[in-house]
């Protein structure tokens, strides 16, 4: 049932360019790199039980690793592109490892300061990120420049990646994880060593959110500091909870639902920030559980009077 | 003659000014059912503790067949062949029955860092055979938060001994039971310990769950080894009567 609507979505996000216009094209593949980057971020918060505040780091590393690798260090964007997630996963090693020995809020605490080391960077190496400015001109030259190739491009990588977690999350890696969410004492007692489990986790988380940031930035062909604020840390967690944290596709249904509010909101008001956040402030008190509760809410209820 | 199989040597323990434990030396035979008992604070948990790797000592060696595992962190020492059970119940509670025993299976097999092949088809048949050795058979497919206690606590030994371990450390296996759960309890331990040939090294207050199996005593008291022998030895010396016997005549006063 579940992987049938999955299999659904699929084919529908395979006609979608053909139906959209290209500035919703745009706003597809935007869907498509936050919905990356939130189930990369929920491998930690929702499976992990890492809540980290920092995820931005990584998205903001991938973003301008493709742009300083391509632009600056003159690699061919293609190089750039695959280099940019194993960028974002050696970032994550050191911050990793220098965060997971703690847990709770000072983990998040320790990926939130590290994330705003990282942003202090790019706004202050001028000669390296752009300063202020960013890096712009990122748009990709040839195939990939026209809107509908590369949103199927970002289809092919996110869904690829996305079915890479998903099978992360259900192999014998994703049972410790879950394990070590729950007990992690008792975990150790059966012969795992939590800390780098946690590590390895982060650093997976890593990469994936650096894929997103790549993907991003090619598409909206400008890189910026602010990418790396601590705001920019706030999207994952707020897509991931209105989507629903224990649910695997949940933050990709939450992903979809936030860049879309933007979107149709920013039109409509410029105290759109101020509208948006009573939307999600809403949908939030109503779906503990997120927009992937509403199903099985709706299917309780609908059972509830079958069976009255 | 054989190695003991588990040999500790003038191990001490200080929580700031507080000396935990004190010197203490053991050593356990192989197939041996070992009780370490002794009153409020005499240093059972602190002991059992450091041994599994938990605590750090500050000073004395412990080793394991020989081998020195002092300050070992509880992941290695569990690869090596020690398992542990804690004094509070502790399972994967958000997990079932069966995974909780096919997560134990892959971590002591070193078998975590597999992030492709679906994890329910690993090692099934081997978790159901170890569930159906504890007595839970009926309840795989049931969530481990929500079992009754003392499954919760049947489910914890089916975790232990999933790793085949040589060395069994059980902090307190009777813990929160009433006094007939207790009893099984520990025959089922006992019965399984025997099976398979284990070491068991277990704390307990309860008197007459240490009498019914343990073949020898350990006796700790404010932080130093007592007294130590076969439960007869034991039960008749002075030092221990009157430790023992104080404390139990306030406890029995208490509870009237």
């Amino acid at each position: 049932m579940k992987s049938a609507l999955a299999g659904l979505a699929l084919l529908a996000a395979l006609g979608l360019p053909f139906a959209l216009s290209e500035f919703w094209i745009f706003i597809a593949i935007e869907v498509l790199a936050f919905a990356l980057y939130a189930v990369s971020f929920n491998l930690l918060l929702g499976f992990g039980g890492m809540l980290s505040f920092g995820h931005a780091a990584f998205f903001g590393v991938g973003a301008y690793a493709v742009a300083i690798l391509w632009k600056k260090a003159g690699l061919t964007m293609v190089l750039a592109f695959a280099a940019a997630p194993l960028v974002a996963a050696l970032v994550a090693i050191v911050i990793g490892y220098l965060s997971v020995k703690r847990i709770g809020i000072y983990f998040a605490m320790l990926t939130f300061a590290f994330q705003m080391l990282l942003y202090t960077i790019a706004l202050k190496a001028g000669w390296l990120t752009g300063g202020d400015d960013g890096i712009t001109g990122l748009k990709p030259a040839g195939l990939l420049g026209d809107p509908v190739a590369y949103y199927f491009f970002a289809l092919l990588l996110s869904a690829a990646a996305i079915y890479l977690i998903h099978r992360l999350v259900r192999s014998p890696f994703g049972y410790a994880l879950q394990a070590l969410k729950g007990n992690p004492a008792r975990l150790q007692y059966v012969g795992v060593d939590v800390r780098r489990h946690r590590l390895a986790t982060f650093v997976v988380a890593g990469a994936f959110a650096g894929l997103a940031g790549a993907l991003f930035a090619l598409s909206s062909g400008n890189v910026f500091p602010n990418w790396l604020n601590w705001t920019a840390s706030a999207t994952p967690i707020v897509m991931a909870v209105l989507g629903g944290i224990h649910s695997f596709l949940g933050p990709v249904v939450g992903a979809a639902v936030y860049v879309l509010l933007e979107v149709v909101i920013s039109g409509k008001t410029e105290y759109w920030p101020l509208v948006m956040g009573c939307v999600i402030l809403l949908l939030v008190l109503a779906l503990p559980d997120g927009l992937s509760g509403l199903g099985q809410l709706l299917r309780r209820q609908f059972r509830g009077t079958g069976n009255g | 003659m054989a190695e003991p199989v588990l040999q500790v040597r003038g191990l001490s323990k200080q929580f700031g000014g507080l000396l935990a434990l004190c010197d203490v030396n053991l050593q356990v035979e192989r197939g041996e059912f070992r009780a370490i008992i002794g009153p409020n604070g005499a240093g059972k948990s602190t002991f059992f503790n450091t041994l599994s790797g938990w605590l750090k000592a500050n000073a004395g060696r412990v080793l394991f067949e020989g081998r020195d595992i002092t300050g070992h962190p509880p992941h290695r020492l569990t690869r090596g062949g020690i398992a542990r059970t804690f004094q509070i119940t502790s399972v994967f509670a958000g997990m079932s029955v069966l995974e909780n025993v096919q997560v134990a299976i892959l971590g002591y097999r070193g078998q975590t860092w597999r992030p492709w092949t679906p994890a329910r088809t690993q090692h099934g048949e081997l978790a159901r055979e170890l569930l159906e050795r504890v007595g839970l058979a009926g309840e795989v497919g049931r969530q481990a938060g929500t079992l009754s206690h003392g499954d919760q606590k049947r489910l914890e030994l089916a975790i232990a001994l999933a790793g085949n371990p040589r060395l069994l450390l059980l902090d307190e296996p009777t813990a929160g039971m009433t006094a007939r759960e207790r009893l099984e309890s520990i025959h089922l331990v006992h019965r399984i310990a025997g099976e398979l040939g284990l070491t068991v090294v277990f704390t307990e207050h309860d008197m007459a769950v240490v009498f019914a199996v343990a073949s020898h005593i350990s006796v700790l008291h404010q932080g130093r080894l007592l007294a130590e022998g076969t439960p007869e030895a034991v039960r008749a010396n002075p030092e221990v009567q009157q430790v023992y016997l104080g404390e139990a005549v306030i406890e029995s006063e208490q509870r009237t």
